[in-house]
């Protein structure tokens, strides 16, 4: 074990017990939620009259290129128009006019959030170009398989666009 | 021992090996906030979160520095100064996400982040030739395979591959050589 300052050994023990929460997390909410019970899920989301419609509303370009400046406050005003990849999971996203204050110089990599319309965190976004203009998009445990969000992360109520 | 990469790929299920990442480079991580900074709270606060966004992004880490993950970890610290310097206020958004600094109890530090922090910041990149210059560039930033590298570079892939490799361990020397005169 190398010999660390207290301050930095505290903060590698607080970063060390956060990342094994965080994978015991994952872990867990697969242990949880077994195939057979997510098809049992689903069988009675359909099943219900007025959870049919939810189960079978999809996710258009529309509202995940609504849910980018919401979530984040470097994207208002950009105008990004999207387009489905993958239905309800994957969105190509060009915003119509470049973030006017990046947070950063070289937005390639960057991710951000996104939210719904009741404001809490739906996916997330990463920058395919340094400008900011070209984004690619994902949804749900999507975005948390791509790292873009962490697992207790998404879902959160977000009341107000994020900042970094 | 491990590599820095092996530890890393490790870590995409094992918290532990990441541990060992975080011993091998949190004193210089530290050393170059800190240097940047002169404020130790701030520097452990931007330190935290040069460390939970490597957690966070960890899949994303490429081995292009033989095996070294400290090009990767001083360019996400640089990012982290950066960007706290553009909000005017410390960056802590992945660190919240990952609960750390409630794990430490630290309440928010109240330094103000200045633009003086980030005077001379790219210098170590800079005195870099300006063709390895490109060559990191192309490759780390644009994210270009070695033979994308090499076509736009008129040069062979195994020689984009060798200016990149000996750039990156040209910069990482430089970046700790700083930090240790700023100490």
């Amino acid at each position: 074990m190398t010999n660390l300052p207290t301050e930095l050994r505290q903060l590698g023990d607080a970063i060390e017990q956060a990342a094994t929460a965080q994978l015991t997390g994952r872990s867990r909410a697969r242990a949880r939620m077994p195939r057979r019970l997510l098809l049992a899920v689903a069988v009675v989301l359909v099943a219900i009259p007025g959870l049919a419609f939810a189960a079978s509303t999809l996710i258009s370009g529309d509202v995940v290129a609504a849910g980018l400046p919401a979530g984040t406050k470097m994207l208002q005003g950009t105008d990004p128009r999207c387009t489905v990849v993958r239905q309800d999971v994957e969105y190509h996203c060009v915003l119509g006019r470049l973030p006017a204050d990046p947070e950063v110089l070289d937005l390639k990599g960057t991710v951000e959030p996104t939210v719904d319309a009741t404001r809490h965190v739906n996916g997330g976004c990463r920058s395919l170009t340094s400008d900011g203009r070209v984004w690619r998009c994902y949804i749900g445990q999507a975005a948390v398989a791509e790292k873009i969000i962490g697992p207790d992360f998404l879902g959160e109520h977000a009341p107000s666009p994020g900042v970094g | 021992m491990r590599t820095d990469a092996q530890l890393l790929s490790a870590a995409e299920t094992d918290a532990h090996a990441f541990r060992e990442v975080y011993d091998r480079y949190a004193v210089a991580i530290h050393r170059f906030h800190l240097g940047r900074t002169r404020a130790s709270d701030a520097a452990l606060d931007l330190t935290a979160e040069t460390f939970a966004q490597a957690w966070l992004s960890r899949g994303r880490f490429r081995d292009v520095a033989g095996g070294s993950a400290a090009p990767w970890l001083f360019a996400i610290a640089r990012h982290v100064l950066v960007a706290s310097v553009r909000r005017q206020r410390l960056e802590r958004s992945a660190c919240e996400r990952l609960g750390v600094l409630f794990a430490v109890d630290r309440a928010e530090t109240p330094t103000e982040p200045s633009e003086v922090w980030l005077e001379g910041l790219d210098e170590a990149f800079a005195s870099l030739a300006p063709n390895v210059q490109e060559a990191i560039r192309l490759r780390v930033v644009d994210d270009l395979s070695f033979e994308d590298v090499a076509g736009l570079m008129g040069t062979s892939s195994g020689a984009a591959r060798v200016r990149v490799h000996r750039g990156l361990a040209a910069l990482r020397d430089r970046l700790l050589q700083i930090k240790e005169a700023t100490r």
